[in-house]
């Protein structure tokens, strides 16, 4: 009468299994996503208005007083960029250079390969953005099960309604605000000195002066993103332990005389943030992307604030090339939510696993 | 044709899950006469919901033809196809779930009246949604027609559902686990008031459980059909079910129910099972899908041969089992492993 | 009788609702002996969780505790358990009090194999010796008919709602508690698995000896697994006797009314009959008796005076002024076997 566990056997050929290897197919559907954005993309930003010999042609004239001959001569001569030659003809060369590993020249900074451009940019958004979101998700998360733990005392209705005012504020918002209180108002940053993102006397490198410096430079952005994301986080982290506080199975880990402690941690905390571990693996793509704006807002040079000066000198190939970086970075991600999802949670790991 | 009502034949469903198709229900043949007593009887994943599910229409079977008053259904249109779906209901297991909470119990009955032209004005839809209360006994009326479902309690809530159900005139009504929810103080009297519905209006009522004390009770007059993984494996009239069943699972089925008299219950003969797993819909074992828990296993017969329902070998009964060596008239011996 | 393990003394629970008090149970006062099967009979709403959750102080927090005491006896040692610390109660549940609720489907933590949880539980109560818990888990595992070491290694998504509930069963009497109430142990299983769990916890409860407290709607479970009933009706224990007593001669009309309303298998067409009315409001209850405004005996005393719980006969208690009359009609509850 002894029951066994025997699950199916795996009787698939080695190319069914193949084609049906979940991992696999993931990354293919992934690849195809990233291709279709990359042509997307393409066409769409050249279907803004004016181009970059334009653009410098327009700026040469203003600045320089040139008739609009001298100065189309001159611009077309700097760019390696041929504005009469065909778009179809445009996407299929960037395709075969995309196939090589090669973003390309950028066009208005003739000679500079597109990814030195991007490699000079990437490290400090990475490291602004990316410390943002892992400051917001921990506390986020750790305040989210403060309110559920205390929900409807005090301690629930003040961080629930913080939480819920500040996630209804766009970062953007928070940028200005930032500049004006501990900037003009407070004066506890010299906001005005503060371009980049490091101090130029300080020489980059393993070195005190310069990690302090970096950190100078990048609190406000941090502060800012995380102000603008963290209410998410508690919100969803709220939301999540208020619902796993409920689950039969807890009030079971109760009954059976458990800690306090390793009832809120394996018991109700593992659970509760596995949803938003996946909502973490999604944020990740987005780090690259930065945010356009707050980087503008304190001139901090990373990769969205290169987005937006490419954007402004229409440089076609360095903004397919951040665009590019982002999209992968996102699909990616998601990719990686999934399979990290899978890895978390026992109940959704893919049969044929064990 | 004959005189049924309702009659399923061949009914064949299967749900896709991923790239795997679930076979739900298999070759059900199965013939409901007007003003029967009829329980589908069967533990969970045994097919008796997803059977009830399409015999009312919410559910397109796989194959097979589905006959309503003779006519097949499938080849039902317009005026005629929405005839067939009103003359058959369904009221489900929880009372809580399926009814609307921010819905009065008047607007929960107002709603199917409007919505298929029974009443013209608020007046006429009050005086029949009044109508409808009485016949399920919740009266008076005026203390309940205009409370929200949680207003009131399980009991009186399984009976709006049963009003509302009500609403299009339907011929036919399943009832799934209708009372398996209801304090147990209680069941009879609404079994009674389902039970007298056939009476006073016509109704013919499926009843779908896995109670077979219920099922007993219910369909004391009727018949009942025992399901086991998508199939149905014997069925008969209730007290020859009952009394004296047949197949093994339906056997081990009686021997295992606890009964509320403490002395027989205690001295009750218990069938062993040779194994507790229920086999997956998606593994189905080879010929009869119980015969690797079956006591009276029969190798080489039962793991190779798929039964068939059929009436017991010499018996001139109405009883039917799927059952190989019993149709065959070989006698049961406990299989010794 | 053997000595008492647990004893309750007028325990009285209110729950705090913004219309009111919610009256939960009210004077509940039981002995449970060493070993002994006690059933609570009651319908939802009668109390019988509640005053069960309080022993191991998991009431709701709008829950409170308005008098009574709860002796507790192990190894001679007497203490009450309302004055536990916090840290005595944490430790006294499970080892010497285990409660498994209603619905295991959902008792494990769905991240944690089973090893990791029974090694939790153990751990918590100061058994350190990992090798010792993990050959205690297999034994009992065994004991539950379960494959022992594949259990252990499984997730519990892995394991049917059968093996789930078997495994909880295990995991409560790991630390050989004295005490193990069981909230509806069997509700929602099948039936054949349901037959299982029974055989199971018989067997265990006489291979280790502990006392079962057994909380059901479910009176024929009652009759096969507990050597003696109390029936509880609107917050209030209104019957306590042995199986023998309640089953066949019942003192109080809604113990009656209660057995008059449960078909059974083995009779022919059952006569059946429902308690009128519904259950009472707990915040705003009927006077004197609560049951009067559903008693067919009620007179107009049960309306002024509330009837005391008293013995009627060694062992037999009941709550009615009017036995006799429930004397004579329980005369018919039988007649037909």
């Amino acid at each position: 009468m002894i029951q066994s566990l025997s699950g199916p056997v795996d009787t698939r050929p080695w190319w069914q299994k193949l084609v049906q290897n979940y991992t696999l197919r993931t990354f293919v559907q992934s690849l195809f996503t990233v291709w279709a954005v990359i042509t997307f993309v393409f066409f769409l930003i050249r279907l803004m208005p004016g181009n970059p010999v334009e653009i410098y042609v327009n700026y040469l004239m203003n600045t320089e007083n040139l008739t609009y001959q001298d100065a189309y001569n001159r611009a077309a001569s700097q760019f390696k960029f041929d504005p009469d030659a065909s778009v179809v003809q445009q996407y299929f060369v960037y395709l075969g250079q995309l196939l090589r590993g090669d973003m390309g020249e950028s066009i208005t900074s003739t000679g500079t390969k597109v990814s030195s451009q991007i490699l000079r940019y990437l490290p400090w958004t990475v490291f602004c953005v990316g410390s943002a979101l892992l400051i917001s998700f921990l506390l986020g998360m750790l305040l989210g099960m403060l309110a559920a733990y205390f929900r409807n005392t005090w301690v629930d209705n003040v961080i629930s309604f913080l939480a819920s005012i500040v996630s209804a504020v766009p970062d953007y918002i928070w940028a200005i605000l930032i500049l004006i209180i501990f900037g003009v108002q407070l004066k506890w940053f010299n906001v005005g000195d503060m371009r980049g993102t490091y101090d130029p006397a300080t020489p980059p490198g393993f070195n005190l002066p310069f990690i302090l410096s970096a950190l100078q430079h990048a609190i406000l952005p941090i502060t800012t993103y995380v102000l603008g994301s963290i209410g998410r986080w508690v919100l969803a982290m709220r939301g999540s332990t208020t619902s796993t506080l409920g689950e039969d199975y807890v009030n079971i880990a109760r009954a059976r005389g458990l800690k306090q402690n390793r009832i809120m941690t394996a018991y109700v905390g593992r659970n509760a943030a596995l949803p938003l571990f996946t909502l973490l693996a999604i944020s990740i793509g987005f780090v690259l992307g930065g945010s356009v704006i707050v980087e503008e807002a304190f001139v901090y040079k990373g990769l969205g604030s290169f987005l937006f000066w490419s954007i402004s000198q229409r440089d076609y190939t360095s903004m397919q090339g951040v665009l590019l970086i982002i999209t992968i970075a996102v699909v990616f991600s998601n990719m990686l939510a999934d399979l990290l999802y899978s890895r978390l949670d026992p109940r959704v790991r893919v049969t044929g696993d064990k | 044709m004959s005189d049924a009502i309702i009659e399923f034949k061949q009914i064949y469903k299967s749900f896709k899950k991923g790239r795997t198709s679930i076979p739900v229900l298999q070759d059900i043949n199965l013939a409901v006469k007007k003003l029967e007593y009829l329980c589908l009887v069967g533990e969970s994943g045994c097919g008796k919901t997803t059977s009830g599910k399409i015999l009312v229409g919410l559910l397109k079977p796989s194959s097979g033809q589905i006959f309503f008053e003779g006519q097949d259904v499938s080849t039902l249109r317009g005026s005629e196809y929405t005839r067939y779906r009103r003359a058959v209901q369904i009221i489900h297991q929880d009372p809580y779930a399926s009814l609307n909470p921010t819905h009065t119990i008047y607007d929960i009955l107002s709603f199917p009246l409007f919505r298929h032209k029974l009443v013209k004005n608020r007046a006429q839809a009050r005086e029949r949604a009044g109508q409808l209360l009485e016949t399920v006994g919740l009266t008076p009326v005026r203390d309940v027609i205009d409370k929200y479902p949680h207003q009131l309690s399980g009991g009186q809530r399984q009976r709006v559902s049963i009003a509302r159900a009500l609403t299009t005139n339907p011929k036919v009504i399943v009832a799934d686990e209708s009372v398996s929810m209801v304090d147990v103080s209680i069941r009879i009297s609404i079994l009674n008031m389902m039970m007298n519905m056939r009476e006073s209006l016509g109704v013919t009522m499926i009843f779908i459980t896995h109670d077979l004390a219920l099922a007993k009770y219910f369909a004391w007059q009727g018949r009942i059909a025992v399901m086991y993984l998508g199939r149905i494996v014997e069925i008969g009239p209730t007290p020859d079910i009952t009394h004296f069943p047949q197949h093994p699972y339906t056997k081990s089925l009686l021997s295992a129910i606890p009964e509320p008299d403490p002395d027989r219950t205690r001295t009750k003969d218990q069938i062993r099972l040779r194994s507790e797993d229920i086999p997956r819909l998606t593994e189905l074992p080879p010929g009869c899908s119980f015969h690797p828990r079956c006591p009276w296993f029969v190798p080489g017969l039962c793991d190779k041969q798929l039964p068939q329902l059929a009436p017991v070998a010499d018996s001139k009964g109405p009883v039917q089992v799927a059952c190989l060596p019993m149709t065959q008239g070989k006698p049961l011996i406990p299989y010794e492993s | 009788m053997s000595e008492v393990v647990l004893s309750v003394q007028d325990v009285s629970i209110v729950y705090r609702v913004s219309r009111g008090q919610v009256k939960a149970s009210q004077h509940i006062s039981f002995d449970l002996h060493k070993g002994e099967s006690l059933a609570l009979i009651g319908e939802s709403g009668s109390g019988k969780t509640t005053v069960s959750l309080s022993f191991i102080d998991m009431l709701p927090s709008a829950a409170k505790i308005t008098g009574g005491k709860v002796l507790y006896t192990r190894d001679g040692k007497t203490e009450n358990i309302f004055e536990f610390s916090e840290a005595r109660m944490r430790d006294f549940r499970w080892h010497d009090c285990a409660m498994v609720f209603q619905g295991a489907q959902n008792a494990f933590n769905p991240v944690l194999k089973i090893k990791e949880q029974f090694l939790d539980t153990a751990r918590a109560h100061g058994w350190r010796d990992k090798g010792k818990v993990i050959k205690r888990t297999l034994e009992l595992l065994r004991l539950v008919r379960l494959d022992p070491e594949r259990t252990l290694e499984s997730f519990p998504h892995e394991l049917s709602g059968g093996m789930k509930q078997r495994t909880l069963l295990a995991l409560g009497v790991l630390l050989d508690p004295q005490v193990v109430i069981l909230d509806e142990p069997t509700t929602a299983l099948d039936i054949l698995t349901q037959r299982a769990i029974i055989e199971v916890l018989k067997e265990m409860q006489s291979r280790l000896g502990f006392s079962i407290i057994f909380i059901s709607h479910d009176l024929a479970l009652a009759a096969e697994m507990a050597d003696r009933v109390a029936t509880m009706y609107a917050g209030e224990m209104v019957e306590l006797g042995s199986t023998q007593h309640i089953f066949y001669e019942p003192l109080h009309p809604y113990s009656l009314g209660l057995l008059q309303s449960v078909p059974r298998l083995s009779q022919d067409k059952d006569e059946l009959s429902s308690i009128k009315g519904n259950p009472p409001d707990l915040i705003d209850p009927p006077s004197g008796c609560k049951f009067h405004p559903r008693c067919p005996f009620a007179q107009e005393l049960c309306n002024q005076e509330e009837p005391v719980f008293k013995e009627h006969e060694p062992g037999h208690f009941a709550a009615c002024h009017f036995t006799e009359n429930v004397i004579e009609a329980r005369a018919n509850l039988w007649k037909k076997d």
